[in-house]
This record gives structure tokens, C-alpha cells and sequence, in this order.
């Protein structure tokens, strides 16, 4: 028995160990202690240890030795055995990976009798890959499948060779909203966008992926449900032993970046603004007070001083010019760059821009240089554009060329290079024999703060800012600029071009003109005289100017009557209210010399007032007095027919000023109507409607027509004198024979006699003082500035004193230096027209 | 453009004033007081500061019974009235309250922004008029002072 027990002999049917032996399955045999008790032959065949080292081991020992696994893998075996252990049945672990890149798991099988363990048997399984995952040819390493398979940040994805999706990963389905079973097998055309796909962006990724390898782009991808994002896309070609597979594409989601970027660029031209603004807005500061230092100086330098303290003051004035203009450089060019610059529509004469600029600079010249200025015959006398910035630009460039032609010429130029229907470009060229530029500085000529003379020297002052404007300027008007070298000699020739818009219509430029009379009116026009010697010629006429004060308030009533008491005025009318002012007014139509109008009033307003009394075609001056004057309340005022205008409170001063200009230097506004009356007999021979339209034409004009400074003033002649009246006498002989034009006549017998008395008066003695023909002329021409020495070729010529002063009074012919009016020639007839019969009645008197 | 010769004679009277502090803008006073035949008798001014003082405290009586009756286009006509008369003589702490009771009058800030809250402006316009009525009264004492002393 013992025999048989100790296996040797053959017995009757096979031994439970030799069967053991030859399991197909690797299997151990384990003590219920865990040792390995007998191995299978199959085990020692895979597992290869030897013998000894392998039965009556410990079974985890041997398991680290023999596979070294991570601890966790070696657990799962242990598990599984107790498992087994504690439920009596078969087990199997999970995976139990080994360096060796081969993987067991082992299926546990406890045998029990009764409730005593006897042994355990292991059957170890090798793993073998079954990769279903991944599509034929494109087969991947599990570990860099599963890396691909759990990124989130990206979607990696593979394209067949046609660019349909074949794989899906995690980071795909989050970024895309796409399952897997959703979007593969579809094209990856479905991410873009329509302008992208219109544009066969993704076909031609691909093509270009193909030929170059990869390609990059950036741009808007669309989800699942129709929401986009800023993509970063990376598209590579994937090859496989060299034949094309298909592609590899990896999408980043940059949307973030994206919007911090945009913010950064936001905050960036933020800063630039704001940088700007502050330029812009300090530039102005230091300007105000430069412009107290600069005045200080003027007035110190025009005081007695040692020859030394006008050297030192002389200094100081030109250090402060030069400072000024770096600051006025400043300025517009941190406006240019902040956007905030706008050109002005007005009415420009290229022609008087051109010569007043080419004399302003002439005369900072040595005699050594000479200009030349040429004007196009096609130039035209009037444009619509920006007078004050062809201005500037050309005061840049003459200004360079005087700075830097020490002898030689500078010729201006100015010509049309080309014109359409509604606009010319005019081009303006400045040739100097100056310094000329080096071909290396002339390409950054126009580059803000350069200076090609950026020698330590610095013989020439400025900031470099002056060419970079005046090329914005000349961008803002529709033009350009440009340089080129001196083709005769050394030199250079700047020039640039700006679009002016041609003038339509007569109204267009009545109604520019107006306004720059307006614009002209009471301050600018003020004269400059000052105010003492105002105050005293106000004085010796004020006794016999009879005035309406038009105020509702007592205390203003009062001030202003003790204020024109003061000056002198002793005869002034009082009307509480608008009403009441025009009643007086159109019951004595020659009365007053001057209404001092306030607004707000009860009853009817300074406003209504003015234009009832102008609609009853009286052409009395009034002078709008506002308290609080906001902008555009003065073009309100003179909208409603109003000459002038005071602000409230009143200044002594100021109002001085108002009533000098409308008292002693405009022309009387009863003498204007006498004149239209002459002007309208010379008419007589037209036909009733063109009577009828020169007669609205007068009587509208005359309401701005101003007269100049009657100078010296000095006594007129007796026969002067007596012109005036018989001229008086003559236009009343006029008015009773022609009662169609409807022009306000005196009303009563002792109106007449009180307008004739007046007419013969002394203040009358700057007789008819030379008319400035400022609106006049309105029908064909602006003033044309051109004097002979500088422009003998320009058109336009000179016109001379005699022919603007012959329609004033003799003394005053020395007083025209320069005329500015070409005159309206049916007008300008009629005033002669006017003239003769003013002579002609002259000789007739005795 | 410097005023400094023109200035001059306004000078002397600057010199003769007392210092109003910020009620009375002594440039335009002065010019009141030089309208006056001489600087002990002021037959000009004198009566025409009364008067006018006269006629803020009708005014102001006729704005408590517009206030009262919500009339704000009353208030407006009557803020500008006044405020017209205290600009001519340079009051300008009254002329600026009244610029407010005539610009809430309009339903309009000082600013001249729109406020279309009834209340508000009515709030406003009973500050401002308050204000006013201190500052009349207390400019009133220092004129008479003023024109007492001389």
C-alpha cells in the first residue's frame, strides 16, 4: 500500500499528480500556507524558473521575483486568493502586469474537506492584447492609446486619408459636444464655420497637410450646438511604413487666450488714448500761461530798457516763440493721434492763403533769397475746405524752406491738378536752393520727432513734428505730400495736395459770407483802438445820438441809463418790453441811432422784437443785451435780425466798444437807405421785377454793410456837407416818385424834418466813410489779397485805393492800403453810377 | 491785449470799496459807484441798491407764493428777473440762486441736464431761494453799513 501511495508503480488509472503535471494551464499547488507545494510542467515551461527556486517557495515571494509587478498588481493576486479562500470558490484576479510587458491573471481554486483547507491550485492565464479599438494599418501602443484616450484639454483625433473622423477621444467630446458614435465616420468639415467651408478651408488644410506635412491655423470652430470657439488647430500627415494613412489632428480651445488678448490690445489703446489726451491736454495748459509770458514780454520790451535788458528780454521772447511753437507742435500732433483733430468747413482763397503765408515768411528772410510765387490761371479765387489747415501746411513747408535756403529763391506754386464735378485737388509745391536733404533722411521725412539734422549742433531748432502734421493735415483734407530732391540744383521741392469741394450756388457762398461776417462781428471786428480815446470821440457825438433802451427789469433800467449817462448819452428812450419797443420803433422809423435790446422780457421777447421791427424794414443797429450768454445765443441773436451783442452783466468797456463800432464807424443806417434809393433810380430804366429783386438785394445787404474807421475825422467841407443834404433832399424826391418799392418812409411831416436836421448835423463829418465792400462783392468774388511787390503775376492784380475810395469821400484816399474787393460789376457800376450823381449834384450847387 | 492802463481809474474805486467777500463782484460794483456824481454823496447807487433790495423782497414773496402753488414757469420767470438785476449790480451770490431757481424752473439742472421729477426741482428751487434770502439779508447789512459809513 505504501508503494501504491508513494506513486512509482503504474497505477490502474492515471495519478491525480502526473495529471496535475500535464494541465495545459500553467498551475502552482499551494499549501493552505501559501507555499508552493508542486508546479504543472506546462509552468515551468512558461514561467522558466528553476526548480528549487520555485517548490517550497512562498508563492508572493516568488511571484515578485519571477515577474516584479507593483505592488498593487501583486495585491490583485492576493485578493483573489483570499477571495477564494473566504468564499470556497474559483477566483480570478485581475490583470498582473510585469516589466516583461506580458501580463497573467491567475484563477484560484481552493480545495476544502469539510471546513479545513487543504490545498489551492492557481492556473495562470497569459494576456494576450485584443486591441479592437483601434482601425486596421492605424494599430497604436496601449499606453499611448489610453494617453490619447484621457486628455481632456485637447481633441486629438485621426482622419481617414478622405478626412473623415476616425477616432474620438475625451477631449474631443468635451470640446466638440460630439459622441463618439455621433461624429465618427463624418467629415471634419462639420467644426467650420460657413464663411470657412465657402472658402474650402478644410480641403485645403488637407492639401496643404499633404504637401507640407502639417499645417497650423487658428480661427473660429464650432461645437455641437451650433457655439464657437477660438480653435488653435495642428493638422499632421500620418504615415504609415511611407503609405499615407491619414491625419492626426490635435484642437486646442484658445477662446480664453483669445479674449485676453483682445482685452489686452483694448487696454493697450486705452492707455494710448489716454496718453494722448493727456498730451493734448497739458499741451494746452502750458499754452495759456506761455501766452501771459509771451505778452509780458511784448509789453516789457516796448517799456524803456538798457540796451543789455533788451538783449536779455529779446531773449526771453524768441526762447518763449520757440517754446510756443514746440508746444502748438505738440498739441496737434497728440490731436492728429487721438483721432480728436476735425477740418472746419469754410470758404477758402487759396489765393490770399498762398500770398499772405509767402509775406508773412518773407519777410523773416535775408535779402539774399527771393520769392517767386506763381499761381495757376486755373486756380479758382473761392473753394469750401479747411482755410486755417491749408494754411498751416503750407506755413510748414514755406517756413522749412525758409529755415533752411540761406540765398537762392523759394517758389511757390500753386495750381488745380485735377478737378471733377463736385471738387479740385489743388496741388501746392514749395521749391527752395536751401540745404536740400540727404537720400538716406528722405524716407523718414514725415516720421513723427525726426530730424535729419541730428547733429549734436542742432544748428536748426525744432521738434521734427512739423512735416509728420502737416502730412496728417494733409491726409484729413484728401490729399498727400510728398518731397523729391531739387531737379535744377541743390534744393528740395516739397509738395503736397488737398480735395476742396467747389462753391454750387450763390446762396452757398451769401450764406458762408454771413457767417463770417457773423463770425467777424463784435469781438473780432472790435476795433482795437483803446478804449479812452473810444470813450472821448464817443463823448463829442453822444449828446445828439438819441438811443432806445429796450429793458424790463427797474435796476437794469437804471444801470444803463446811469451808464450811458455817464458816456455822455443824454437822449435814451425807454421801452419795458419788447411790445412797446417795437411800437416806438415803427411810429418813429428814423428815431433812434441805436436799440440796446434785452431778451427775456415779459409780454414779447428781445427776439420777436428784433424781427417784427426788421420785418417792418427798419434797419435801425440793435445790439442784443444777454445775461449768462451761452455759445450759440449770439448767433441766435443775430439770426433774429440783431446787429450785435452785449453780455449781461454789462461791461463799461465793452459796451463802449459796442457803441463806437456802431455809432462811429458804421454807416448810418438812414444814410445806407438814402443810398439804396440812388441806387435804385439808376435802375430805374430795368423792368419792374429786376427793380423789385435789387431793391430786396439792397436792402438785405445793407444791413451788414460796414464802414471803416472814419480816420482823422477832420471837418468836412461846407459843400460836402451840403452833398449830403442835397443827396437827403434827392432820395426823398425818389422815394415820392416811386412808391412801388416798399422801403419805410418817414411818416410824418416833423419825422422828415427831424431826419433832415439830422442829416445836416456835424455827425455826419466822416462823411461816408470808404465802404468796405464786404458784402457786395458776394455775388462773384472773396477778397483777393495780392499786393504788387510780392505777386506782380498773380491775378486778381491790385485794385486800386481810388476805385474803392471814389465811392467815399476824398480825405480818405490815403486810408486804403490794400484793397480787398473786387467788386460785383453791375454793382460796382452802380456805385459809380452813384458816385457821379453824387458829384453831379455837387457841381450843381452853387 | 494787458488792461492794465484801462484799469487804472476803476483802481481807485476798488480802493474805496470795502470787501464784500464773495457776494458782490467789485469789478461791476465799482462800475455802479462810478456813476456816482461824487463818493460822499451817493445819489446814484445808494438808491438803487435800495431799490433793489425793495424789489428782491418782492420778488422773493411772489417765488414762496409760486412755490406754494407748484408754479414752476412762474419761478423760472421770476428766477431770471432777479437774477437779471443782482448780475447788473454784481450780486453774485444771489444771481447764482437765482440762476438755480430759474434753471430748476425749467426742470433743468444748473447744468442744464433735464430732471423731470417735480419734486426735485421744487426741493431745489426752495434751497436755492432760502439761500438767497440769507445771502440778500446779509449783503443787505453790509451795504447799509456801506453806504451808512460814508
Amino acid at each position: 500500500m505504501a508503494d501504491f501511495a508513494g506513486g512509482g508503480t503504474a497505477p490502474a488509472h492515471p495519478d491525480l499528480g502526473l495529471l496535475f503535471d500535464l494541465s495545459p494551464l500553467p498551475s502552482l499547488l499551494l499549501s493552505p500556507s501559501w507555499r508552493i507545494t508542486r508546479a504543472s510542467a506546462r509552468f515551468l515551461e512558461e514561467w522558466n524558473p528553476s526548480p528549487e527556486a520555485c517548490v517550497g517557495q512562498e508563492l508572493l515571494a516568488f511571484v515578485q521575483n519571477q515577474l516584479s509587478p507593483s505592488p498593487v498588481h501583486l495585491k490583485f493576486l492576493t485578493t483573489a486568493i483570499d477571495d477564494a479562500i473566504a468564499l470556497r470558490t474559483e477566483r480570478t484576479s485581475m490583470l498582473i502586469n510585469t516589466r516583461r510587458s506580458v501580463s497573467w491573471r491567475a484563477r484560484v481554486i481552493p480545495y476544502f474537506k469539510g471546513d479545513e483547507l487543504l490545498a489551492i491550485v492557481t492556473e495562470w492565464q497569459k494576456n494576450l492584447f485584443t486591441d479592437d479599438e483601434v482601425q486596421p494599418g492605424l494599430s497604436t501602443d496601449e499606453a499611448f492609446r489610453i494617453l490619447v484616450q484621457a486628455v481632456k484639454d485637447y481633441a486629438i483625433f485621426l482622419l481617414d486619408t478622405t478626412g473623415n473622423i476616425a477616432t474620438w477621444n475625451t477631449g474631443a467630446e468635451l470640446l466638440k459636444g460630439y459622441r463618439r458614435d455621433e461624429i465618427v465616420g463624418k467629415h471634419f468639415s462639420v467644426f467650420y464655420g460657413k464663411e470657412d467651408l465657402d472658402s474650402k478651408k478644410p480641403e485645403m488644410e488637407l492639401e496643404i497637410c499633404m504637401r507640407d506635412g502639417r499645417v497650423e491655423d487658428e480661427g473660429w470652430r464650432y461645437r455641437k450646438d451650433g457655439s464657437r470657439f477660438w480653435a488653435n488647430v495642428v493638422i499632421t500627415a500620418v504615415y504609415k511604413n511611407g503609405v499615407h494613412v491619414g491625419f492626426g489632428k490635435v484642437t486646442r480651445d484658445l477662446t480664453e487666450r483669445k479674449s485676453a488678448e483682445s482685452r489686452l490690445i483694448a487696454a493697450y489703446e486705452e492707455s494710448e488714448k489716454l496718453k494722448s489726451d493727456f498730451l493734448a491736454n497739458m499741451s494746452h495748459e502750458i499754452r495759456t500761461p506761455m501766452h501771459g509770458m509771451l505778452s509780458a514780454c511784448a509789453l516789457l520790451l516796448d517799456t524803456s530798457l538798457s540796451s543789455r535788458q533788451r538783449d536779455i528780454v529779446g531773449i526771453m521772447d524768441e526762447s518763449g516763440q520757440v517754446l510756443l511753437q514746440v508746444i502748438n507742435d505738440i498739441l496737434d500732433y497728440s490731436k492728429l493721434a487721438s483721432g480728436s483733430f476735425s477740418i472746419h468747413s469754410d470758404i477758402v482763397g487759396i489765393t490770399s492763403i498762398v500770398t499772405s503765408v509767402v509775406r508773412s515768411v518773407q519777410a523773416t528772410l535775408p535779402p539774399s533769397v527771393h520769392f517767386e510765387m506763381f499761381l495757376a490761371p486755373d486756380l479758382p479765387r473761392s473753394v469750401q475746405g479747411d482755410p486755417l489747415r491749408y494754411r498751416q501746411i503750407l506755413h510748414n513747408i514755406v517756413g522749412n524752406a525758409a529755415k533752411f535756403t540761406e540765398k537762392g529763391s523759394i517758389r511757390v506754386r500753386a495750381g488745380v491738378q485735377r478737378e471733377d464735378h463736385d471738387s479740385y485737388m489743388v496741388m501746392t509745391e514749395v521749391t527752395d536752393t536751401g540745404i536740400g536733404i540727404p537720400e538716406a533722411a528722405a524716407a523718414s521725412l514725415f516720421t513723427p520727432f525726426t530730424q535729419f539734422d541730428a547733429t549734436t549742433t542742432k544748428q536748426y531748432k525744432g521738434t521734427g513734428l512739423g512735416l509728420s502734421i502737416a502730412k496728417s493735415l494733409a491726409e484729413l483734407m484728401g490729399g498727400s505730400i510728398g518731397y523729391r530732391p531739387n531737379p535744377e540744383r541743390h534744393g528740395s521741392i516739397f509738395w503736397f495736395t488737398a480735395r476742396f469741394k467747389k462753391i454750387k450756388s450763390l446762396e452757398q457762398i451769401q450764406d458762408w459770407k454771413s457767417r463770417l461776417v457773423r463770425k467777424g462781428g463784435a469781438i473780432l471786428a472790435m476795433p482795437e483802438a483803446d478804449v479812452v480815446s473810444l470813450r472821448q470821440k464817443l463823448a463829442e457825438v453822444a449828446s445828439i445820438k438819441s438811443l432806445l433802451l429796450v429793458e424790463d427789469n427797474v435796476i437794469n433800467q437804471k444801470v444803463m441809463l446811469g451808464l450811458l449817462r455817464s458816456l455822455g448819452f443824454k437822449i435814451t428812450a425807454l421801452a419795458s418790453n419788447g411790445s412797446e419797443a417795437v411800437n416806438m420803433v415803427r411810429s418813429k422809423p428814423a428815431a433812434y441811432d441805436i436799440i440796446l435790446m434785452d431778451i427775456n422780457m415779459p409780454i414779447m421777447d428781445g427776439h420777436q422784437a428784433s424781427k417784427a421791427i426788421r420785418d417792418a424794414g427798419i434797419l435801425v443797429p440793435i445790439v442784443a443785451m444777454t445775461a449768462y450768454a451761452l455759445k450759440g445765443d449770439r448767433e441766435r441773436c443775430l439770426e433774429h435780425g440783431m446787429n450785435d451783442y452785449i453780455p449781461k452783466p454789462v461791461d463799461k468797456k465793452y459796451l463802449i466798444k459796442v457803441l463806437a463800432k456802431w455809432l462811429l464807424q458804421m454807416k448810418d443806417y438812414r444814410k445806407i437807405f438814402d443810398e439804396q434809393m440812388n441806387k435804385l433810380r439808376s435802375y430805374e430804366s430795368l423792368t419792374p421785377s429786376a427793380r423789385g429783386h435789387v431793391a430786396d438785394r439792397l436792402q438785405q445787404l445793407s444791413l451788414t454793410v460796414q464802414g471803416e474807421e472814419g480816420e482823422g475825422g477832420g471837418a468836412a467841407t461846407p459843400s460836402d456837407r451840403s452833398v449830403e443834404h442835397k443827396d437827403q433832399s434827392d432820395s426823398h424826391g425818389a422815394q415820392s416818385s416811386d412808391d412801388t418799392i416798399n422801403v419805410v418812409k418817414p411818416t410824418s411831416q416833423e419825422e422828415h424834418q427831424h431826419t433832415s436836421s439830422m442829416v445836416s448835423s456835424p455827425r455826419f463829418e466822416p462823411l461816408l466813410p470808404p465802404v468796405q465792400l464786404e458784402m457786395l462783392d458776394s455775388t462773384q468774388d472773396i477778397g483777393l489779397m495780392v499786393t504788387g511787390d510780392i505777386a506782380p503775376n498773380a491775378r486778381g492784380s491790385q485794385i486800386s485805393a481810388e476805385a474803392v475810395d471814389s465811392g467815399g469821400d476824398t480825405e480818405n484816399s490815403t486810408s486804403g492800403t490794400t484793397a480787398t474787393t473786387p467788386l460785383d460789376p453791375p454793382l460796382d457800376s452802380d456805385k459809380s453810377t452813384a458816385d457821379t450823381t453824387h458829384r453831379g449834384a455837387a457841381t450843381l450847387l452853387p | 491785449m494787458l488792461k492794465s492802463d484801462e484799469d487804472s481809474d476803476d483802481e481807485v474805486y476798488f480802493a474805496n470799496m470795502p470787501d464784500f467777500g464773495d457776494h458782490v463782484d467789485n469789478a461791476i460794483f465799482s462800475q455802479i459807484l462810478e456813476m456816482d456824481e461824487s463818493d460822499h454823496e451817493r445819489d446814484f447807487s445808494e438808491p438803487l441798491v435800495i431799490n433793489f433790495f425793495e424789489q428782491a423782497q418782492d420778488t422773493f414773496e411772489k417765488m414762496d407764493q409760486a412755490l406754494a402753488s407748484r408754479d414752476l414757469n412762474e419761478l423760472s420767470t421770476l428766477g431770471h428777473f432777479l437774477k437779471g438785476s443782482s448780475a447788473t449790480l454784481g450780486f453774485n451770490k444771489i444771481r447764482d440762486s437765482c440762476q438755480v431757481v430759474q434753471q430748476y424752473g425749467h426742470k433743468l439742472t444748473v447744468d442744464g441736464v433735464s430732471e423731470p421729477d417735480e419734486n426735485v426741482c421744487l426741493k431745489k428751487i426752495a434751497e436755492a431761494l432760502q439761500a438767497a434770502k440769507v445771502d440778500t439779508a446779509e449783503l443787505e447789512k453790509q451795504m447799509k453799513k456801506f453806504f451808512g459809513a460814508e
